[in-house]
């Protein structure tokens, strides 16, 4: 038997392809997995143009120095997307396989709960980039924009993000094993925060009270100092303090999450409630 | 002796009453059990449903935490280390769901074959023996979903035993599945022993246990009340004879006047197919057989047919808690 990494590599590699497997063994449903994000990107993009004077949206343009607001909008999604991602990923895929029966199986392996936790997240984040990539693409081909910084910057504020992320998700993944509900409380996390952190709008446009808590989430500092790296936007702050409040939120999100989701764990272990088919 | 492959003590769980108050006294699933299993033994725990079988293997499974005692799985203690313990250890739960529908049989074992760590060599060798063996290599590769309950159970056996575990735990394997499904089943758990590996069952078929255990607990309310093989648990009622008779109608003043003139205890269940119900009357000499017919025939029952059988594990469990196992 392996152990250690190449234990946990292979468990990793498993849980991608028994995923991968099962969205391949609905069709109709992976067509339309990759379809809808570019349905619902097209009645934004019009909805934009109806809004632009001589092709330049002023407002926009007044709130963050850019005008495109189409490339505003794709970063803004892409984040979200990954957001989304990581969230359901955990925490749905957990849901269900409690539902169907296979989580205790999966629990009587010595696979570490961590590394299956962590697997399960894997393929919603290949699904998540190639759906970004063909957005890209299509939009990139169909409406045009253009990104005026440098990637591999943005990409490097996103990734403490992404980590971040992990523990946000190991912890709702911890409270969807107690409440045996998945779909209301990643909806209304997930949804909720990607909105206040200004994913489709700059925050400059919420009333105080409500850019108070905007400004309290740390995904806000992440839209804003990607948008101010690739499209030169006019950022809340620094980009370099942006990405230091996003390697604190980080450590702190991991931190908690670990010790939510083992508490959590282990309450279900004396409760006996990891299966509810 | 051979090592103890599981060894219990003392394991107890308790679960808070549900929408009680803290004051309230738990719900005590398992009070306190011990045994130890050594290898190479088929171990079984016998009882009624709810009686804590199941809870007992999911925690020495690691599943569910005791609220106190000791589970050790190969020498290793599965509370403190499950996944050392894991690694010993290859579990079947009841139900046909632990295995993922729509993924083929193979899929499924080369999925669990990583999370127990077998390098993809291994994993392949591993996984092509255990089709064959079990007579799944032809649908290997179709979808579990269009395998028959039988099919399945087989796919979780083999999934079980993909890492050669020196225990391997099956809670109700038989449930659900046709006679030459469980016959075939029963064949493969004693080619497992004969493997030299460990093997607990939990069932409530008095017959299974019977043909296929070395020793038998008998469980009751969270407690082991008998614990010996099933030949010396029966052996323990030589002094019974075992009256079993078909009856068309039946009035429960005839049990009590049973009873009142020496029988041991009874139990009555009704036979669909036959239509009658089926009387079992426990004697001990101060009743002899034919009084006992003789009396039920005066009393006015219409008796179909009688026989003198051999006291079964069903026979120990009434008489230690004198009722049946399907109450």
């Amino acid at each position: 038997m392996l152990k250690g990494w190449p234990q946990h590599l292979r468990a990793l590699g498993a849980i991608f392809r028994k995923d991968l497997q099962v969205f391949m063994s609905y069709p109709v449903n992976a067509v339309m997995r990759i379809l809808e994000p570019l349905m619902w990107m097209t009645p934004v993009y019009f909805m934009a143009r109806s809004f632009a004077v001589d092709g330049v949206n002023i407002g926009l343009r007044a709130y963050t120095g850019t005008t495109d607001y189409v490339a505003f909008f794709v970063l803004g999604a892409a984040i979200s997307s990954y957001v989304s991602a990581v969230f359901w990923g955990m925490g749905f895929a957990l849901k269900n396989e409690m539902d169907t029966g296979v989580l205790e199986s999966n629990w009587l392996t010595p696979a570490p709960l961590l590394v299956q936790m962590l697997g399960r997240s894997l393929f919603s984040l290949f699904l998540t980039t190639v759906n970004m990539l063909m957005i890209g693409c299509c939009v990139w081909l169909l409406f045009g924009f253009e990104f005026t910084g440098r990637v591999l910057p943005a990409l490097l504020t996103v990734a403490p993000l992404l980590v971040a992320l992990y523990g946000f998700g190991l912890g709702l993944a911890g409270v969807v094993l107690i409440t045996n509900n998945a779909n209301n409380i990643i909806d209304l996390v997930s949804n909720n925060i990607t909105i206040l952190s200004g994913a489709h709008f700059p925050v400059t446009v919420l009333p105080r009270p409500l850019l108070a808590i905007s400004l309290a989430l740390p995904l806000t500092y992440a839209y804003d100092a990607v948008r101010g790296q690739l499209l030169g936007t006019t950022t809340l702050m620094p980009i370099a303090m942006a990405q230091a409040i996003l390697v604190a939120f980080m450590f702190v999100t991991v931190t908690a999450g670990l010790i939510v989701f083992g508490r959590i764990q282990d309450r279900c272990r004396q409760m006996g409630t990891l299966a509810h088919h | 002796m051979s090592r103890a492959m599981v060894e219990v003590e003392e394991l107890r769980k308790e679960f808070p009453r549900r929408g009680k108050s803290r004051q309230d006294p738990p719900v005590v699933a398992v009070a306190g059990v011990s045994f130890e299993i050594p290898q190479g033994e088929i171990f079984g725990l016998l009882g009624p449903n709810g009686a804590g079988k199941t809870t007992t293997i999911k925690m020495i499974s690691t599943l569910l935490k005791p609220t106190s005692g000791s589970v050790r799985v190969a020498g290793k203690d599965a509370i403190r280390y499950p996944i050392q313990a894991l690694r010993h250890l290859g579990t079947v739960l009841s139900g046909e769901r632990s295995i993922y529908w729509k993924l083929t049989g193979r899929e499924n074992l080369e999925y669990f074959a990583a999370l127990y760590g077998l390098p993809a060599r291994v994993a392949r060798q591993r996984i092509n023996a255990l089709l064959d063996r079990f007579a799944l290599t032809k649908r290997a590769d179709e979808n579990v979903e269009r395998y028959s309950t039988g099919m399945r159970q087989r796919i979780c056996l083999a999934k079980a035993l993909l890492a050669e575990p020196d225990v391997l735990m099956l809670d109700e394997p038989t449930a659900g599945l046709d006679p030459q499904s469980a016959r075939n089943l029963r064949d493969l758990i004693r080619e497992v022993k004969s493997e030299g590996r460990t093997v607990l069952l939990t069932t409530h078929y008095m017959e299974e246990a019977d043909q296929l255990c070395d020793r038998v607990a008998i469980f009751d309310h969270g407690q082991i009340i008998a614990l010996n093989s099933p030949g010396a648990l029966k052996h323990d009622l030589d002094d019974l004879n075992v009256l079993e008779a078909d009856i068309a109608r039946w009035d429960d003043a005839w049990g009590a006047a049973l009873q009142e003139r020496g029988a041991v205890n009874y139990d009555l269940r009704f036979d669909e197919t036959a239509r009658v119900h089926r009387l079992t009357v426990h004697l001990n000499g101060h009743l002899t057989t034919g009084e006992a017919v003789t009396e039920l025939v005066n009393l006015g029952a219409d008796i179909r047919q009688f026989s003198l059988k051999s006291p079964s594990l069903e026979d120990v469990f009434i008489r230690l808690t004198g009722k049946s196992l399907r109450e």
